[in-house]
């Protein structure tokens, strides 16, 4: 089994090494190919360690080598494999395959094909070190190299130029690039403080014997260590403050939102909490904070999606808002339901952005869906995975998406939360709207692209095939909520409805059903037989704070970035320059100016000297009078 | 071997001496081949040091001045050995890298020389031959900045020399204080380092020698405010001035602390811990905001070299053994690491003949290799895990945090503050458009380049994977210090702080 383990982890290390040799020379398809092997091999060998742990419900655990060792402190790479990681170590390596090979298709064109999959192979790589570590530090190995990775594809396309923020939100590739690696090491910090918090308290970082030594903690180092690990967590899974690198990273190119910025990496803070179940089940405050702002971002982000006109930043915002319902449950204590969701939804979100990018090779790079519409007629498959991930987002009965994110507004009426509960089901009604309106306007009513220069086409048949595995797990994935349930909670605590909701189960279900079908109704009413302007609504103040996504950006570039470059320059200028080197060089110009002065007391004059030797003789005697 | 370090201090120098009547045109060969001989010499240093020895080995004692206690006494543990092994492998890549056609001779016999010197300080053990080497080894970089440098370069040399000199003296009055005291108690004199440690002075004396020391080491790191010679030094420096510098010269005052202050007066270091960690944060932040402000390269990495020394005098004074460990390792790191970024900024500079940043754009598309290994020390320089800069980095805040969880914090914002200059550096330089016409038909990395360059990207990826053969030897040294340092101390305080590792894992 052991050999499993590092095969499944190094599958990918090796992929994007191969594919890096190659990286400066020019593009060779067979790159692609071996990369999607190698990622293939390492499904496989996920796939059969999840079949091992399913069938003899054995925790595997293995060590690699030592790495840091100072004073007591002790880590080692070591990597475990049970119910949660075999889950994520799944889910990643079969999403990372299928877009391996859709990017074979997708980036056929692009001259920097060979180092895409070296970037992408390296994500995969970094991504499984933070779901198979034991241990807090070996998370944060991954936590970083998806992060550094993150920064590589988003700037994969560097050459663009810097844009003022009204032309293109994101200003450029590198530009977001830099945003998203700078805003998720203000969360790191808070990560390591975490770390640093419990190491001092347990005098280790392994998982189990962090979380064996929990109940001999106080109060306040648990609060204190679950806050600081879930700043890390904010981070990563781009919760508010933190949000906005999220949807500027859509200058990257399709495939790598698909994976990185959908399906796994923005995942890893709910992964996070998930993983560290213990000491979050430990912390009520923190874990309903987690519950709070998770909702809040749902609903934030939503609202955002209504308005937005570019067909990837939807998505992202789509992206937030599931993410949030997934620390809404983790929250309330629903880890499983929130791991359950963070699978399904990997496997529709991927799908919907896959899709996307075959929208955007069929119309040339085009991103505004209001110059799109009636594609249907041209990309029939696209229609079909894009309007089945989108009604497994809507969370229409049958679809992955009606069972998790059912299960989670369950879960806030469980927990009397209902404020929350409100809020979600709200939420939903306008998840259903946004996906809808994104569909009807891309692919239904007439083109409203010109016609004579663009004539839209499917994606290659392979690519199509490559993405059926995605398409049907979106659409089957939720009758296996049950199995699934049984297999992580032997591992993460199990959650029950209470009587009282189990009674109104029905009910409450029909509530939000019913917030999804209207929401659906409604986009198809405005949006399915072509698209009518209404200039007032557009002009409207809560229509324009909604595109400029609540001026959020604005506020970060004029009250963050631009102070911080002001005080940097007038520390440098005025500061280092004018106060600190000018008294060192006033210091040293003293002696000088002192030795240049007095040299005209050697005059070589014999009458000058005698003057000054009177002279000071007399200081002399004054000084002894005076001190004796 | 009973003198490999007497071989390993004075090779260069002979080999430096007889570089005279070597003739102009086979001068790098030769410098090429001395260097790289010493670089073995001192790997074959690292093979028979007994790594579970924690104490000082290849001890040489030989009385210059009995009467007076100045001994030419030598040796070597954990923490000075890989800080040897640094100084000779930079000096041996930067001589590689060395693309210096004026003067080449006098320039490689200047680095032989400061060779000597820089080994010297690292393995005396008798204050005045300490004294020597520390003072001497402002010589040859004097020639180098004032010779081979930019249009300022006399004012930066005579800055530089003036300026740590002054410390030095200061640290001189400290060490001579340290005599008298020592020959007040026995009767008799000595320099020998090792008898200064077992002088247990009053607290109030403690805090005299210690600011003594202070003022030599700390203008050397160099601490705030003491850093102004230092972005002079490297904007006027020629690249292997700014190599040698960064990487070891700046060590030799961290070394000091390790080596003087904290044994020597254990509860003036306890009691001084507020005020430097105090300094060290300005380093951390306010440097790393002034790199940002930079348009020069250069001038950034000189910034972000004060940064990262600010990281590394946080560990020394965490008083437990992950700081100072931590911060040992990461005097390595930050040697490897930054010796790099100056030697990738001199071959950009040998192309194009400036250094700002708005002079370039785009590079990536047009020297990819280049990209690529900048973007590696990059990421080693801005704490990547494993990459070597992470290994210390972390342990320093780990280690701190024991002492102070809130300024941990704010020393912490390095990683976010380095990422945003080290990030918005790379931007400028190597991403968007090719703008300007001339940087279109820059080559990439010829052979040499590369050749001199891998040997980094490869200790700095292996070291930051498995840093155990270097962790090791440091840390078991450092216990004993700590050790040493616990048992010494005259305040109950300071025995409450130090903190002794109680090393129940395996000695390996």
């Amino acid at each position: 089994m052991e050999n499993l383990i590092y095969i499944a982890l190094f599958a990918p290390l090796v992929s994007s090494l191969f594919a890096g040799v190659f990286a400066m020379s020019p593009r060779a398809t067979f790159v692609g190919v071996i990369s999607s092997i190698l990622l293939l091999v390492s499904f496989f060998a996920s796939a059969q360690l999840a079949y091992f742990v399913y069938s003899t419900n054995a925790v595997i655990h293995t060590t690699m080598m030592p790495w840091i060792m100072a004073g007591d402190f002790f880590v080692e790479f070591g990597f475990v494999v049970d119910h949660i990681s075999v889950t994520m170590m799944t889910v990643v390596t079969l999403v990372s395959t299928v877009v391996h090979i859709y990017s074979i298709g997708y980036m056929d064109h692009d001259k920097s094909f060979n180092r895409f999959f070296s970037y992408l192979s390296a994500f995969v790589f970094s991504m499984m070190v933070l779901v198979m570590s034991d241990n807090f530090l070996g998370l944060f190995i991954g936590w970083e190299g998806v992060g550094v990775c993150s920064w590589l594809l988003i700037g994969f396309w560097y050459h663009k130029p810097d844009v003022s923020r009204d032309e293109n939100p994101s200003i450029s590739p590198s530009w977001a690039a830099n945003e998203a690696f700078i805003m998720n090491r203000v969360a790191d910090l808070g990560m390591l403080i975490g770390i640093f918090i419990l190491y001092w308290s347990v005098g280790s970082l392994k998982y189990d014997v962090v979380f064996a030594t929990l109940p001999h903690l106080s109060e306040t180092v648990l609060t204190t260590a679950a806050l600081a690990l879930f700043i890390g967590a904010m981070g990563k899974s781009a919760q508010f403050p933190l949000h906005t690198w999220l949807t500027d990273a859509m200058e990257g190119p399709t495939p790598v939102s698909a994976l990185i910025h959908a399906a796994t990496m923005v995942t890893a803070g709910v992964f996070l909490v998930i993983r560290a179940n213990p000491l979050f089940a430990m912390t009520p405050e923190v874990s309903f904070f987690i519950a709070g702002l998770g909702t809040f971002v749902a609903f934030f982000a939503a609202s955002m999606a209504l308005v937005n006109r570019d067909l990837k930043r939807i998505i992202a915002f789509s992206t937030l808002s599931q993410l949030g319902y997934m620390f809404a449950a983790a929250g309330l204590g629903a880890y499983w339901i929130a791991l359950f969701h963070l699978a399904a939804h990997a496997f529709f979100k991927a799908l919907l952005f896959l899709g996307a990018g075959n929208v955007m090779h069929a119309m040339h790079d085009e991103l505004d869906i209001f110059k799109m519409g009636g594609l249907k007629k041209y990309m029939r498959w696209t229609y079909i995975y894009m309007g089945v991930a989108s009604l497994a987002l809507a969370g229409i009965p049958v679809f992955a998406g009606f069972f998790s994110k059912d299960a989670i507004i369950e879960t806030a009426f469980n927990e009397e939360a209902y404020v929350l509960w409100g809020m979600l089901v709200v939420t939903a009604g306008m998840t259903a709207f946004y996906s809808f309106r994104q569909v009807f306007l891309t692919f239904a009513g007439v083109p409203r692209y010109d016609t004579h220069h663009l004539h839209p086409h499917d994606m290659y048949r392979y690519v199509l095939i490559a993405m059926s595995p995605l398409a049907l797990l979106a659409v089957f994935a939720g009758f296996f909520k049950e199995e699934f349930e049984a297999f992580v909670t032997h591992l993460l605590p199990s959650y029950h409805m209470s009587e009282h909701t189990h009674h109104l189960v029905g009910l409450l279900t029909v509530i939000v059903l019913g917030f999804a079908i209207g929401g659906i109704y409604l986009a198809y009413k405005k949006y399915y037989n072509g698209l009518k302007r209404d200039e007032k609504c557009e002009n409207s103040f809560i229509y324009k704070l909604l595109v400029n996504q609540y001026y959020i950006p604005h506020f970060y570039e004029e009250f963050i970035a631009k102070p911080y470059t002001m005080i940097s320059q007038k520390l440098w200028q005025e500061v280092d320059m004018k106060i600190v080197d000018a008294i060192v060089d006033a210091i040293a110009y003293f002696f000088y100016n002192s030795g240049d002065v007095t040299r005209r007391m050697q005059t070589g004059n014999l009458s000058h000297y005698l003057n000054w030797m009177a002279a000071g003789t007399a200081v002399l005697l004054l000084a002894a009078v005076l001190f004796a | 071997m009973d003198n490999i370090l007497t071989l390993l201090v004075f090779f260069p120098a002979i080999a430096g001496l007889l570089g005279f009547v070597i003739e102009e045109k086979s001068m790098r060969v030769y410098g090429i081949t001395v260097t790289v001989l010493e670089f073995f010499l001192s790997l074959w240093l690292w093979g028979i040091y007994d790594g579970a020895n924690a104490g000082l080995q290849f001890v040489e004692f030989v009385p210059i001045i009995p009467s007076m206690g100045v001994n030419y006494y030598l040796g070597l543990d954990g923490i000075s050995l890989f800080i040897v092994l640094m100084s000779t492998f930079m000096t041996m890549i930067g001589v590689i890298s060395l693309s210096i056609k004026k003067n080449l001779k006098n320039m490689i016999i200047s680095l032989l020389f400061l060779e000597m010197t820089m080994i010297g300080v690292f393995v005396s053990l008798d204050a005045i031959i300490f004294y020597l080497f520390w003072e001497l080894s402002l010589v040859p970089m004097f020639y180098i900045i004032g010779a081979w440098g930019g249009p300022l370069r006399i004012y930066a040399s005579i800055k530089f020399f003036l300026y740590t000199f002054t410390g030095s003296l200061v640290m001189l009055v400290g060490m001579l204080y340290v005599a008298y005291a020592y020959h007040d108690l026995t009767g008799v004199w000595s320099f020998a380092l090792t008898d200064w440690y077992s002088v247990v002075f009053s607290v109030d004396a403690q805090m005299w020698l210690f600011a003594a020391f202070f003022v030599g080491f700390a203008i050397k790191v160099p601490m705030f405010p003491f850093h102004t010679w230092l972005p002079y030094a490297h904007g006027q420096a020629p690249t292997i001035g700014s190599v040698i510098l960064a990487a070891v010269l700046l060590k030799m005052g961290t070394y000091g602390f390790v080596r003087f202050s904290l044994p020597m007066f254990p509860d003036a270091a306890v009691i001084w811990i507020e005020p430097i960690a105090v300094l060290s944060l300005i380093m951390i932040i306010y440097t790393a905001m002034v790199a940002y402000a930079q348009k020069d390269i250069k001038q950034v990495i000189a910034y972000s070299s004060v940064s990262h020394m600010g990281i590394i005098m946080l560990g020394i004074f965490a008083m437990n053994a992950e700081g100072i460990t931590g911060s040992v390792f990461q005097m390595i790191a930050h040697g490897i690491v930054s010796g790099a970024l100056f030697m990738l900024v001199g071959m950009i500079y040998d192309r194009r003949h400036t250094k700002m940043m708005d002079q370039f754009g785009g590079l990536a598309s047009v020297m990819p290799k280049f990209a690529l290994i900048f973007g590696v020390m990059l990421m080693s320089s801005v704490g990547l895990p494993l990459t070597m800069g992470f290994v210390g980095e972390f342990l320093v805040l780990i280690g701190f945090y024991h002492v102070s969880p809130m300024i941990t914090i704010l020393g912490g914002t390095s990683i976010i503050l380095g990422a945003v200059y080290m990030l918005s550096l790379f931007k400028k330089s190597f991403f968007g458009p090719v703008t300007i016409e001339e940087n279109r038909t820059l080559k990439d990395l010829n052979a040499n380049e590369i050749w001199s360059l891998l040997p980094l990207v490869v200790l700095v990826i292996w070291l930051g994977v498995y840093p155990k053969p270097v962790l090791q030897p440091i840390d078991n040294s450092v216990h004993a210090l700590l050790k040493f340092m616990d048992e010494k101390a005259v305040n109950e305080e300071t025995k409450a702080l130090i903190h002794v590792a109680t090393k129940t894992k395996e000695a390996k």
